[in-house]
């Protein structure tokens, strides 16, 4: 296989793996965030905290948890494979349910944020026209704060596509499996393959930095069309 | 005395319509009965209400910020489940926190008009009046009516965000209307806007209240806005209703406890427009047939369709500031008002004497000085006069008394 291909797969499963991530960190993240939002509870930090530690914490410390955890010989890691007959360890899942974590806290505190600033005003305005809970947030939370989903959304994907060391733990580095750019990237330099190396380096600046543009643009433009509803 | 200013009010409010004002004389529908028995505590007041409201027109509820008012409404609406306790709303329980039954604002059919309107932003007015269509199954009102009866038509695809105090209001009514409640509350609705538009979105909700014959609860803590709105008060203090009564009497007994300015209320009916004078006549009628009608004269009412208000009921107030005692008939004073009365009480206060009398059956105030009330001698039962400048007579129907209520 050439580099070129084998980055290609790489990019691939780059892509594949932050797609499905930021899926699942949506369903999950979405909840969770609604939940801290409105929860009033003096342990309420200790979940906040606990969604915020992949901001601190190197990303082994937690690639060498999911390790142990994703073993054959540990519980979690037995279940999966009775339940799916394959093994977790070394795994595109593995790497999915590791890159969740990971990128959690990029998807729930933008989200968490949103909810608490939109506060219940809506909500009771729409419950007393008859709006249930789902209708509530379909219709008037999701488009109060599609801004921060927008924000939420990129901001997981683009931390996903990023991510080194827990992918490095527990996925390896299979072709096509859990080989993902970041880890194709250190292949390169370890073989002083410096040519390849620039174009994946440069490749996931550049489009890292138009991500965020976006982001940030999508975001200020929100900013300004919700500008004059401050003041009801 | 300030008026309506119609100058002010470009476009979007005109003269209440003639279909407006078609529906005086309305049928009475059978009135809404709220039972209250619940507590709910804050850190601040613990609130705790055991009353059955009977609602038939606009009950006003009144009291001072903090006292519990809106919590009164939040509770009817289904927004604080904390409290315990039951509420029910002609016979359909609600909440009742011993049984653990709870049915949510959403279910309730009961609308509530916010202090802040509360309108989506992300959605143009029509959009905002359709969403509370759209959840109502049993739909009567088309939303094409309710943009009529709240004069929103010129205005239903704007953008919320760009409308003004008032304009916001009236959607934030329309929008209640549209789901349809078979009780609508109204927290303070008007209390933001200036005082010609506050006159006029009372008198469009009075006509909306009389054509839909929708019962309403209505906060405020303005009694003169509640004087012209209401037929009954429900007063609150500290968490409690100390008062339910019609809305002229809650007002005077409100005097003799002494916690406003003290002021008589009463409805007059509107005999003519005299433009010659720049008056209205208002008769106050005999309630003894060897009695005879009083006339009470206010400025006039200028209105484009005033003709259309004869024989209508005006609620008034005169301050009790505002109204002096003669021994004799007044006749040459340039003062108009001037009716037969005896005294029934005579209040002495620290710096005045506040003097109960009665014309025609109607109670009427008078606030004197000591040295006034020493020097003329007054007892109970002496008959007197009374006196007040037509100017003294206010209705929010063109003013709002400029003193506080």
């Amino acid at each position: 296989m050439t580099d070129i291909s084998a980055d290609l797969l790489a990019l691939i499963t780059t892509l594949k793996m932050a797609a499905v991530t930021t899926v699942i960190l949506l369903i999950i993240g979405t909840p969770m965030a609604w939940y801290l939002a409105k929860w009033q509870s003096r342990f309420k930090v200790f979940f906040e905290a606990v969604v915020a530690l992949p901001l601190v914490l190197p990303p082994t410390v937690l690639g060498f948890y999911l390790l142990l955890a994703f073993s054959p010989t540990s519980l979690p890691g037995q279940l999966w494979q009775s339940a799916t007959g394959s093994q977790l360890a070394f795994s595109f899942s593995a790497i999915v349910i590791g890159s969740v974590l990971y990128s959690l806290p990029f998807v729930v505190q933008p989200l968490q944020k949103a909810f608490e600033q939109l506060g219940d005003h809506h909500l009771e305005a729409a419950a007393m026209l008859g709006a249930g809970p789902i209708d509530r947030f379909f219709s008037v939370v999701l488009p109060l704060t599609k801004a921060s989903f927008i924000t939420a959304t990129a901001l997981g994907f683009a931390h996903t596509v990023g991510e080194f060391g827990v992918v490095l733990m527990i996925g390896g580095n299979i072709p096509g499996e859990t080989r993902v750019l970041s880890i194709a990237l250190f292949d390169h330099v370890e073989a002083f393959n410096y040519a390849n190396a620039h174009l994946l380096s440069a490749g996931l600046l550049i489009a890292s930095l138009i991500l965020l543009s976006l982001v940030y643009l999508l975001g200020n433009n929100f900013n300004k069309k919700q500008q004059g509803t401050v003041k009801l | 005395m300030s008026r309506i200013d119609n100058s002010n009010n470009s476009s979007a409010i005109r003269n209440i319509s003639d279909e407006q004002l078609a529906v005086a004389q309305p049928k009475r529908a059978a009135p809404s009965t709220l039972a209250l028995a619940f507590k709910l505590a804050f850190s601040h007041l613990e609130i705790s209400i055991k009353q059955n409201i009977s609602i038939s027109a606009i009950t006003g509820i009144y009291g001072d910020s903090g006292s519990g008012k809106s919590s009164l409404l939040r509770v009817i609406a289904g927004l604080e489940p904390r409290a315990k306790g039951q509420v029910s709303l002609n016979g359909t329980v609600l909440q009742d926190s011993d049984n653990k039954a709870f049915i949510k604002a959403e279910k309730r059919q009961i609308g509530l008009v916010f202090q802040d309107s509360r309108l989506f932003p992300h959605l143009s007015v029509y959009q905002n009046l359709a969403y509370g269509a759209k959840r109502q199954t049993n739909r009567q009102l088309t939303i094409e009516k309710v943009l009529a009866l709240t004069q929103l038509n010129q205005l239903q695809h704007q953008n919320v965000t760009l409308l003004s105090g008032g304009e916001k209001q009236r959607v934030s009514i329309a929008r209640a209307l549209l789901a349809e409640p078979k009780l609508l509350l109204l927290d303070e609705p008007f209390s933001a806007l200036d005082k010609s538009t506050k006159s006029q979105m009372l008198t469009i909700l009075k006509a909306i209240q009389q054509q839909l014959q929708l019962p309403m609860l209505y906060v405020s803590h303005s009694l003169s806005e509640l004087q012209y709105i209401a037929d009954q008060l429900v007063v609150v203090s500290a968490g409690k209703i100390t008062q339910v009564a019609p809305i002229h009497q809650a007002i005077h007994q409100l005097n003799s406890r002494g916690e406003t300015s003290p002021k008589t209320s009463l409805s007059l009916t509107i005999a003519e427009h005299l433009p010659d004078y720049g008056l209205t006549r208002l008769t106050l009628p005999a309630k003894k047939s060897t009695s005879k009608n009083h006339n009470i004269y206010l400025p006039i009412l200028e209105q484009s369709n005033s003709q259309r208000l004869i024989s209508q009921q005006l609620p008034c107030i005169i301050y009790a500031r505002d109204i002096s005692i003669s021994k004799t008939k007044p006749e040459h004073s340039s003062i108009v008002n001037h009716l037969p009365a005896s005294i029934s009480v005579i209040q002495y206060n620290k710096t005045n004497a506040l003097v109960t009398l009665k014309a025609n059956e109607q109670e009427f105030y008078a606030q004197i000085s000591l040295w006034s009330a020493k020097r003329m001698a007054l007892t109970t039962e002496s008959k007197v006069y009374i006196q007040f400048k037509a100017n003294a007579v206010h209705s929010y129907y063109f003013t709002e008394p400029t003193a506080n209520a």
